[in-house]
């Protein structure tokens, strides 16, 4: 794609578009800034980067109308604006490149843009009065395409204004594709599917305000036999998945046989394996409702506790070197404890928020101990709890995000008087006890106005309270409202992911019209179902673990062979670091003992990653070196490979007399009872006949060592992928 | 676009053949006369690179690029220092490097848009800019870095992984859709620890050759899993039994064991590496490129210094940049700096103005870095920034120039088009111009 020529298509676009206004009427937020957006003047490439192109400085795409004015009408002593001879103003000459512009004619002297601009200066550079309508939303039609490969149509973008009027801005609008390689737009809004089946999002940007529009290329029509529709609806999440499908021609993958749905659940529910008695009891169920019947009592075990604590550990638990072991050993004992109680997310999010005490007997205080100033503290909740990420702006508005800097600084500001008192930091042992209370002062400035903000919320509005002046309180109360969908809806996403395997949005905590999710409807009702049960996670798990969807076999067939997110086979997934250890531990018969933990504690109650373990580390736990830690990874490697196979402990722990090896080689068992308990305790379920005449065969030889032959099957057993991914 | 069918099999024998050689840019004529050179079919030992990585971004006035004349809330604490290579300065911290500047390039004029961790990381580990818009803490990937390519293209015998990393993966070291075989090989262990083997690599205590070889019979029985075979469905599956392969491979590697027995080099060699984990890191780079390895990295953290940058430097970079020297001095005595490139760079560089915290912050308008080996001209500066360091000036390079100089040494073609797994075909490098002034 030509460039050049592209901007040169666009000019004369505009000049058959836009009938210049009278003078009087061009004003600069509502005229100006979007030719300026539109020509490209305020990208991150020229004049919108941080420092500007040669001494001329706009903001990023816009977004600081009163900068941007300063910047053309009073900065470098006003000459890049003459009133008495506007064409000699140095905008006008620069953007026609009559003087010499590194960024080359973005407006020739005959077009339209130039033209407003001229009438502009003329009339003395007016600001857009505070009184004029205001731009409210913009749209995108169509808002959602099906195209046949190498299809192209024009998107249309209209903005809406507050007096109820609307313009056709498409040709002021910027345009992104989420995979342009799937599907491409060019500068005017003209969308190209290619060659191969899939989706992409077009987003228009106008303003700083976003819109976009869904195209699918589904599947070709079959032309062999296809597979069959197994599917049954049962609840709201099928529905909304199996829609979909439809639409981009895939057919669901068939339903999981008993076996891989219990491993999948217990591995999901509680971070274990069955065990021999529990796999052997589902397995051997014939109730209708079983499966239902496993969930309930999963999420009734006290290992649900710990192994969701030890998820949202992850994302909240400071480095004890910085802030204190006791402290964080107290947070880590609150996270626990929250889920032991099964306590609602709005509360548990509400508590955080709003944490007072001391860090030793107030575990979320830690978290502020850890935070201390509002420009830390804010992103991290804006992030976790409403999937939003702020970290941009606050020093930029950002070209794919709706969020500014002031909104940055306004959001900030609920956490401006935050009061701290007692010991502050001294890692790296930071050994004493800190106070959080809410304070009487303090507020954020902004870093360029340097003017204090009051605290606002990112969108809607605040209802002040009137019995408390913690506006933390405040703060809380608009994140859990019902207005806010972002709050349960990425918590739904987070849960999604920890049973599905994958987000409905990747990464699971970046909502944002430009990273739409691959299944709005199903996201959105997600969320709005967790939200109606109270916010009770083990309900959201539930509806979840209920639908067919999730019951859904990993294997896929021929018509969704490339659904890489939209669930309609189960994906596989390594299983996580702490429960592949426990599970060696738990199939060995060898726990494993960790620094620093009560005797028994298994890897899902360890309280810090700083707790040293070689398996753990290998199998991708946060790094807690890294502040803050890094995420854990999913991913296998070889480094895994060989610690299967060769890490000394893993030799130990099938060769040592207390083990379930020694134990099986002196008990009574017959050869094939104790393949059967192999198959059942590393996989979870029965051997087939040909494994189970394999097993045997083991133990043939009269002079076969059995012990020797339980422990090189094990280390068979533990050594597959059955054993290391949950299906 | 136009159809391109197999480029890979585009030789330079093709092009001389079908007289294109006058049609080609200059870039792919030097890629397939590289090329040629790097193949096995020559008495030459093939190319490497040893890509140390210094995390966080180092500041470009306090290594290669400082600013005598500019204010001092620019300049900094340090003096600059006269090099071996006349008319040429570096900062004072870097003492062995200057002593020794006459046999690596330093490029002073690397410079782009990316001005956070996570994105930077990936344009310079990968050559391509992220797709969509990245954040600081961000471990992203979205294109297979330099080390991955390098082992999909140029492969390795022997049982030896093609691409090391140590002690970590770097955010964006990854083999994005090439697939897991391709993933570097992550030697967390420290070098420098009395005790250091490379984890699990040899059979634990107890265990026999023969036992092993039988588990490993009866591990093939009893794998019944079923995998997928096709690769758009990403089953991880098909990923862990290329690294139970490779993972066999290296247990049975004969180079490969004997790379890692870092103690069996003498002393005085190690003294003079340097008694650190870096230094003693370079020394096994070194060792790993010997075994014909040829793509290490050496991901170095604690470069971020937006807080105490002089003391930090004073702390730490007189050790760094000795080993970094002994390294190149030692490749050279050894022959083999001519096939080994030593390169080191971070995500950009820092702000001019250093910040109230006696630290500089991140600024991707300009950047310096350690340019050796594989026939780069010594004592040569590329480029250059403005007069007070703020931004590339002459001669203003890109990463993905930067990348295609990497692939083009080692014989690699960064025009050439990789297919992803669902068809979409993807160059190497969306700008395949090498710097011309690097390639000797």
């Amino acid at each position: 794609m030509n460039v050049r020529s592209a901007t040169v298509g666009w000019l004369l676009a505009l000049s058959a578009v836009v009938t210049p206004a009278f003078a009087a009427d061009v004003t600069f937020e509502r005229d100006i800034q979007p030719i300026l957006t539109r020509a490209g003047c305020n990208a991150g490439a020229c004049h919108g980067k941080a420092r500007g192109q040669n001494g001329f400085a706009l903001s990023l795409f816009g977004f600081d109308s009163a900068f941007d004015h300063d910047a053309i009408v009073r900065e470098d002593r006003g000459r890049r604006v003459f009133p008495a001879a506007p064409d000699e103003s140095l905008l006008l000459l620069k953007a026609a490149a009559r003087v010499p512009h590194g960024g080359g004619p973005r407006l020739p002297k005959e077009s339209a843009g130039y033209a407003t601009l001229r009438q502009w200066i003329i009339a003395g550079m007016p600001h857009t009065p505070a009184s004029a309508p205001r731009l409210l939303r913009i749209a995108v039609e169509p808002s959602e395409k099906t195209v046949k490969p190498s299809d192209s149509f024009p998107l249309r973008v209209t903005a809406f204004y507050s007096d109820g009027s609307r313009e056709n801005v498409t040709h002021f609008a910027g345009f992104n594709s989420s995979e342009s390689t799937v599907v491409a737009v060019d500068p005017n809004g003209v969308v190209l599917a290619g060659k191969i089946p899939g989706e992409a999002a077009i987003s228009a940007r106008f303003q700083g305000l976003f819109a976009s529009c869904g195209v699918t290329i589904p599947l070709p029509s079959a032309t062999g036999k296809s597979p069959e529709w197994q599917f049954t609806e049962t609840n709201f999440i099928d529905r909304l998945a199996a829609q979909k499908w439809r639409k981009l021609g895939f057919v669901p993958s068939r339903r999981a046989d008993d076996a891989t749905f219990l491993r999948r659940a217990y591995v999901d529910v509680i971070g274990r394996v069955p065990t021999l008695d529990e796999a052997r009891a589902f397995l051997s169920d014939k109730s209708p409702n079983k499966r239902e019947k496993l969930i309930d009592h999963l999420l009734a075990q006290p290992e649900y506790a710990d192994y969701w604590a030890n998820k949202w550990a992850d994302l909240l638990r400071p480095n004890p070197y910085r802030v204190g072991i006791k402290a964080v050993f107290n947070l880590d004992g609150w996270i626990r404890d929250s889920f032991r109680r099964d306590m609602p997310y709005d509360e548990f999010v509400r508590t955080i928020v709003t944490a007072k005490g001391g860090t030793f007997d107030r575990g979320p205080a830690t978290i502020f101990r850890d935070r201390r100033e509002p420009e830390e503290i804010a992103p991290m909740v804006s992030q976790l709890f409403l999937g939003i990420r702020l970290e941009c702006a606050k020093c930029h508005h950002h070209p794919f995000e709706s969020w500014g800097q002031e909104q940055f600084y306004e959001f900030a500001a609920f956490f401006a008087k935050v009061g701290r008192k007692g010991t502050g930091l001294s890692p790296p042992i930071s050994g004493s006890q800190e106070f959080v209370f809410a304070g009487k002062s303090g507020t954020v400035k902004h870093p360029i106005s340097g003017k204090a903000l009051e605290p606002k919320p990112l969108f809607g509005s605040v209802k002040t309270s009137e019995e408390s002046t913690d506006p933390r309180e405040s703060l809380a109360r608009w994140m859990t409202a019902p207005e806010n969908a972002y709050f349960a809806n990425v918590m739904a996403n987070r849960v999604w992911v920890d049973l599905m395997g994958r987000g409905i949005v990747e990464p699971i905590d970046d909502l944002r019209a430009t990273n739409p999710p691959s299944n709005g409807p199903l996201l959105d009702a997600l969320g709005a179902d967790f939200r109606a049960s109270g916010f009770k996670i083990k309900s959201l798990i539930k509806t979840i673990m209920m639908s067919s969807v999730y019951g859904l076999d990993s294997e896929p067939n021929s018509r969704n062979i490339s659904d890489t997110r939209d669930f309609s086979r189960h994906y596989r997934q390594r299983l996580r670091a702490e429960v592949i250890i426990d599970a060696i531990g738990d199939i060995t018969e060898i726990p494993n003992s960790f620094n620093a933990t009560a005797p028994g504690t298994r890897a899902t109650g360890i309280w810090t990653h700083r707790t040293p373990s070689v398996s753990l580390d290998t199998f991708g736990r946060p790094d807690p070196n890294q502040d803050p830690p890094c995420e854990r990874t999913s991913d296998t490697s070889v480094v895994q490979a060989l610690h299967l196979m060769n890490a000394p402990d893993l030799q130990k722990k099938l060769t040592s007399d207390e083990g379930r090896v020694a134990r099986l080689a002196k008990s009574k068992q017959s050869p094939g009872e104790i393949v059967e308990e192999l198959y059942l305790i590393a996989y979870g379920r029965l051997p087939t006949p040909d494994e189970q005449r394999f097993g045997l065969s083991l133990f043939a030889d009269g002079k076969a060592d059995r012990r020797a032959a339980i422990e090189d099957l094990l280390w068979a057993l533990l050594n597959t992928p059955e054993f290391v991914f949950k299906n | 676009m136009s159809e391109i069918k197999n480029p890979s099999g585009f030789t330079r024998r093709d092009a001389l053949r079908l007289g294109l050689a006058g049609l080609l840019p200059a870039g792919l004529m030097d890629v397939l006369r590289l090329r040629s050179e790097a193949g096995t079919t020559t008495q030459k030992r093939p190319t490497s690179c040893i890509l140390i990585w210094m995390d966080g971004g180092p500041s470009h006035y306090e290594t290669f690029d400082p600013k005598p004349d500019a204010p001092s809330e620019i300049r900094g604490k340090f003096d600059t220092i006269a090099t071996k290579t006349p008319g040429v300065h570096f900062s004072k911290p870097m003492k062995r490097l200057a002593s020794i500047s006459d046999k690596f390039a330093v490029i002073r004029s690397i410079r782009h848009d990316q001005g956070n961790h996570g994105a930077g990381n990936h344009y310079m580990m990968t050559g391509a800019p992220p797709r969509i818009p990245v954040g600081c803490g961000a471990f992203v990937s979205f294109h297979p870095s330099l080390g991955s390519v390098t082992a999909h293209e140029r492969g390795v015998q022997g049982g030896l992984p093609a691409y090391f990393s140590l002690p970590s993966m770097t955010r964006s070291g990854g083999p994005n859709f090439l697939g897991a075989r391709f993933a570097p090989f992550v030697v967390s262990d420290d070098v420098n620890s009395r005790n250091f083997r490379v984890r699990d690599v040899s059979l634990p205590p107890g265990l026999t050759d023969p036992r092993f070889a039988s588990r490993r019979d009866l591990r093939k029985h009893v794998d019944h899993f079923k995998r997928f075979a096709d690769e758009v469905t990403a089953d991880p599956a098909v990923s862990l039994d290329t690294y139970y392969q490779q993972g066999y491979d290296l247990m049975s590697s004969q180079p490969a064991q004997a790379a890692f027995r870092v103690e069996s080099e003498p002393d005085k060699v190690r003294d003079r590496y340097g008694r650190t984990s870096f230094g003693q890191r370079c020394l096994m780079a070194r060792r790993l490129v010997e075994a014909g390895v040829p793509f290490v990295t050496l991901n170095e953290g604690g470069w971020d210094h937006h807080v105490g940058l002089f003391d930090a430097f004073d702390k730490r970079m007189g050790a760094f940049e000795a080993s970094i020297a002994t390294l190149i001095e030692d490749l050279e005595e050894r022959g083999m700096l001519d096939t080994t490139m030593v390169i080191a760079l971070g995500e950009f560089g820092r702000t001019p103005k250093i910040n109230k915290d006696a630290g500089r912050d991140h600024w991707s308008n300009a950047m310096s870095v350690l340019f050796a080996g594989c026939k780069t001209p010594g004592g040569l500066v590329v480029g250059a920034t403005d007069s007070r360091g703020y931004s590339a000036k002459d001669r203003i390079l890109s990463p993905e120039n930067f990348a295609a100089t990497v692939y083009t040494k080692l014989g690699i073609d960064p025009a050439k088009i990789l297919f992803t797994p669902s068809g979409r075909p993807t160059y190497v490098v969306s700008d395949p111009t090498p710097i011309k002034e690097l390639m000797g």
